[in-house]
């Protein structure tokens, strides 16, 4: 019977050494591990121009990357110190809270839900829908497209609430809905839609790559914001990746940051002003 | 459709595409290979193990064929992570892959030895044949009749189970492709050629498992 509790115990505390371990380790925040580490492990996909893809020659690239990148350059100042964990959109979340990545910087919305799962840095981005015309549309702007009613048709990927999403702007328009992003613009270049409505970054990327032929209709709706994600519970490694971002927007890493805005998306970025800090204003 | 312009972006993704193509191969291979290695052990199990180990791997089977290939991914990627045994997408992938293959490959076994008449093991047993002598002189080459065409059927399944590990990050075909996708724009076109791609691979498999059935069919 002695013997048997012994066994017991034995076992018990043997089941608990990996939780006192755990709990030693704890203390350290994901921080000094990467630091330790010597190169940080980034969650993002392969599959979105001009958030996360791959360029010709095989390289992955992108907003999203950058992001990485920036944060890399603060923690070794070497902004290539980076291993990519490949991954779709579904595994955001789960590689975050299972420990398979660092920090996650794919285009992902914040949302109420999903901040009780992981803890979300700064934005980085606000994402949006918008409409694309063609450069020598007959309609000039979203006003135009807006008076011209129900004679207007718009191409938008096929999705429950797309119908809903394009009236939302244009209550009368004529909604066409396509299976890929190609079909949408497809449908404009061919005339059979007189504007596409997609996320406002697609379009940009779209229109840095093919300049000229096409022209923003200067209307944003339906806002998102794009933050990265890190794991819940260790607030110094969540400070430090705000800190970053947050300078990158507004401080000592403006430059790299304005600099990918417009590679990404074909816009300049105003400088933040000299003075009294921009964030309070 | 502008065939010139599809050529072109093919030809510059042509790098990719192959990469792709040899981890689709490499992949299905492996999970082909080491199922059919343990779905054979699986097949003897079943027909002529013990009550308890019978019943045992009769719960691998049931429990394995009975849940979706991209759940088996997604647990041996996560949920091994989280009692110690970490792998990486590709080593996960290969796992799940080869787990699933094994419990169909040992149903066919199972079924290819059971219609082999008892009479024969029993006339094996009347010569003086060992077990392991009974399985490969006897039993093996009739049950090898059996089980290649539903075998051919289950190879061909596992390169198709590869595209799921393009949700776990694996750059197989399926991912390279929709990697080419995102940048080009060339939707219809690239998946018509994947398509091609894996049409190519599983009727390659098909023309190896006819060229196995000529080579060890009975001379009539």
């Amino acid at each position: 019977m002695i013997n048997r509790l012994r066994v017991a115990a034995a076992v018990a505390a043997f089941a608990m050494l990996p939780s006192i371990t755990a709990f030693a380790q704890e203390t350290k925040s994901k921080l000094d591990e990467v630091l330790a580490r010597g190169h940080l492990v980034l969650g993002t996909g392969s599959t979105n121009a001009p958030w996360h893809f791959k360029s010709a020659d095989d390289k992955l690239q992108g907003f999203d990357v950058d992001m990485g990148r920036i944060i890399a350059k603060a923690l070794f100042n070497d902004p290539e110190k980076i291993e990519f964990v490949n991954q779709s959109s579904d595994a955001r979340i789960p590689n975050i809270t299972t420990d398979k990545v660092d920090l996650t910087c794919q285009f992902m919305t914040v949302t109420g839900e999903r901040a009780q799962q992981i803890a979300f840095t700064i934005p980085y981005y606000r994402e949006g829908v918008g409409l694309m015309l063609k450069a020598d549309s007959k309609y000039a702007d979203y006003a135009a497209l807006k008076g011209a009613g129900s004679s207007v048709t718009i191409s938008v990927l096929q999705n429950v609430y797309a119908e809903s999403m394009v009236h939302a702007a244009l209550p009368d328009a004529k909604v066409d809905q396509y299976e890929s992003v190609d079909l949408i613009y497809q449908a404009l270049e061919s005339g059979r839609a007189d504007a596409a409505a997609t996320d406002q970054s697609s379009l940009a990327w779209y229109m840095t790559q093919n300049q000229g032929r096409y022209k923003d209709a200067g209307y944003g709706w339906n806002p998102q914001t794009y933050a990265c994600g890190v794991k819940r519970g260790d607030q110094d490694w969540l400070n430090f990746v705000n800190t970053t971002l947050h300078e990158a927007m507004t401080g000592v890493e403006f430059d790299f940051y304005a600099k990918s805005f417009k590679t990404w998306f074909g816009k300049d970025l105003t400088p933040p002003q000299i003075g009294f800090p921009v964030e309070y204003k | 459709m502008d065939i010139a312009h599809f050529l072109e972006i093919l030809w510059l993704a042509r790098i990719p595409i192959l990469k792709g193509l040899g981890m689709t191969i490499s992949i299905s291979l492996l999970a082909i290979c080491v199922g059919t290695v343990l779905g054979v052990f699986v097949g003897l199990a079943l027909t002529y193990g013990a009550r308890p180990l019978r019943w045992i791997v009769r719960i691998y089977t049931d429990f394995i064929r009975g849940t979706p290939v991209l759940v088996l991914v997604l647990a041996s990627y996560y949920v091994l992570g989280t009692i110690g045994l970490d792998l990486n997408p590709f080593q996960a992938g290969i796992l799940a892959l080869a787990v699933f293959c094994s419990s169909h490959v040992g149903e066919i076994v199972r079924g290819a030895l059971q219609s082999i008449p008892r009479g024969q093991t029993e006339a094996a047993k009347a010569i003086g044949l060992t077990f392991p002598q009974t399985f490969a002189y006897v039993l093996g080459p009739q049950a090898l009749r059996q089980v290649l065409p539903a075998w051919v059927n289950t190879a061909a399944e596992m390169v198709k189970a590869s595209t799921l590990l393009s949700i776990i990050g694996v750059a197989e075909l399926l991912l390279r492709t929709q990697e080419i996708i995102s940048r080009s724009f060339l939707s219809l076109e690239f998946y018509f050629f994947a398509g091609f791609l894996y049409f190519i691979i599983n009727y390659a498999i098909e023309r190896f498992g006819r060229y196995v059935e000529r080579k060890t069919a009975v001379p009539s």
